[in-house]
Order: C-alpha cells, then structure tokens, then sequence
C-alpha cells in the first residue's frame, strides 16, 4: 500500500513537472519557430504517462475506488498542473482515509 | 440502543440477473464513452502513422502509444465491470465474512447507525420524529459515498 502510494506520488509529480515544461515552455518556443525542445519534451511525457498510467491504477484498484475518481486520476497526467491537485485531493479523501483505517504496518491490505 | 439496525449495510436485493445493471443509464454512458474513446484513440493512432510515413520522424512514437492507450482502456472497462459482478454478487466486502468493516472506516465514511424505535419510543413524539428524521438523512445518503469513490 505504502510503496504504491510512493509510486503513484513520484510519477504525479514527474508527470506534472514534465507537463508544465512542455506547455509553458516548450510550447511558446515552439511557436516563436524553435520545435526541438516541444518535440522532445513531448515524447518524455508521451511515455511517463504510461507508467503513471500504470501506477495511478494500480493505486485505484489497491484503494478500492470507484470509476469515476479512478478516470480523474487517470486524466490528470494530460492536463498541466492537474496532476498535483488531483494528487492532493486523492490524498485527503481516499489515501489518508485508508492509511488510518490499516491497524497496523503489518497487516496485509484488505481489498 | 439494543436494536438500533444498520441500515446502511443491508444488503440490496435487486430483482432480476445480476447483468441487469449493465443496462442501466449511467452504465449505458460508460459504455458509450469507452467505444467513442477506443476508436478515437484507433484513429489518432492510425493518424499518426500516416504522419510518420510522411516523414515525421517523432510520430512513430505517437503511432505505439494511441493503440497502447486504447487497450489500455479496454482492461479499464473489463476490469471495472468484473469489479462490478463481483461486488453485486457477494455484497460490499467485509458482509460476507461476518466482519463489521465498517469499523475500520474514518467516522465520515460509516454508515450511519439509525434507530428503528421501540413501542416506548412511539410515546415520545419529539423522539420518534427525530428518529424518522435520522431514518430519512440516512436513505439520502446511503448510496452517496459510492460516488464519491467509495465502494461500500
């Protein structure tokens, strides 16, 4: 539960930075007629939304959660900066909630 | 409070098969959806490729991903649906093993405990309608965590 949380803050967060670079930079200088670094930066993200992808719902399903929130979190990694709000909020309403509701470390989750 | 009734744990019946459900509005949008995104995610894909056989170097990355995502969500919706059966088919997890989960929950997310009032109870109007008053908030929420993302 632990290390998927981990996986799924690191990777919201990679995501998202990757994400502003590509759109508010990497987009204007692509406009001002410099390509390389949208092209570049967009490839980067184009696969660490894969694997964010993939965490964010191994996440969902460790959760228990239903589908709408899984798909906002999902599509979080496409829109800039919603990857950290969405981050935020899953903290406060469904991971803090089930952290506290584990007894003990040592428990195994129950799903 | 010897027979205050957990409301919020009984277990639905619904009437007919189980698959019912997949017929219903809401599941009929998700279905919806999820065919509009598949070929729309097909057809950026196919997009792409045309784009990379132009000469458009980058879009053979494009071209891998659109269908990856596609399948992606494909898993999505069979696994969502799978989830689905299962929980109609046992209840909420915890009602069958005779465990109350809901112990385990943050006081926000338990199902409210209501009384069902006793004959003495009936005496006292005040009380008796405070109780049906619980009663009713109760109703209104009970299936509201579930959209909120929780599944019980």
């Amino acid at each position: 539960m632990n290390a998927a949380v981990l996986r799924y803050r690191v990777m919201a967060y990679v995501t998202g930075v990757v994400l502003v670079v590509l759109c508010f930079v990497g987009i204007p200088l692509q406009v001002a007629g410099h390509p390389a670094v949208a092209n570049n930066v967009g490839v980067v993200h184009g696969i660490l939304y894969i694997i964010y992808l993939v965490f964010a719902w191994i996440l969902s399903r460790k959760l228990g959660l239903a589908t709408k929130p899984t798909v906002i979190m999902l599509l979080a990694g496409t829109i800039p900066i919603m990857t950290f709000i969405v981050e935020r909020w899953v903290t406060r309403r469904f991971i803090n909630p089930a952290l506290a509701a584990q007894p003990s470390p040592a428990q195994p989750v129950r799903h | 409070m010897e027979n205050a009734a957990q409301v919020g744990l009984a277990p639905e019946r619904a009437a007919g098969p189980v698959w019912r459900f997949l017929i219903q509005p809401r599941w009929l949008g998700w279905h919806l959806l999820m065919a509009v995104s598949f070929w729309g995610m097909l057809w950026l894909g196919d997009w792409q490729l045309h784009r990379a056989l132009a000469g458009n170097g980058l879009s053979w990355a494009y071209t891998f991903e659109w269908p990856l995502f596609a399948g992606f969500a494909v898993v999505f919706w069979a696994k969502t649906i799978k989830d689905e059966f299962r929980i109609r088919r046992d209840g909420p997890p915890g009602t069958l093993a005779g465990s109350s989960d809901s112990d385990d929950l943050p006081v926000s997310v338990r199902p409210v405990q209501v009384s069902v009032g006793t004959a003495e109870d009936d005496d006292d109007e005040e009380l008796s309608a405070y109780n049906a008053y619980l009663a009713r908030l109760n109703d209104e929420v009970k299936r509201h965590g579930r959209w909120h993302g929780l599944r019980s």
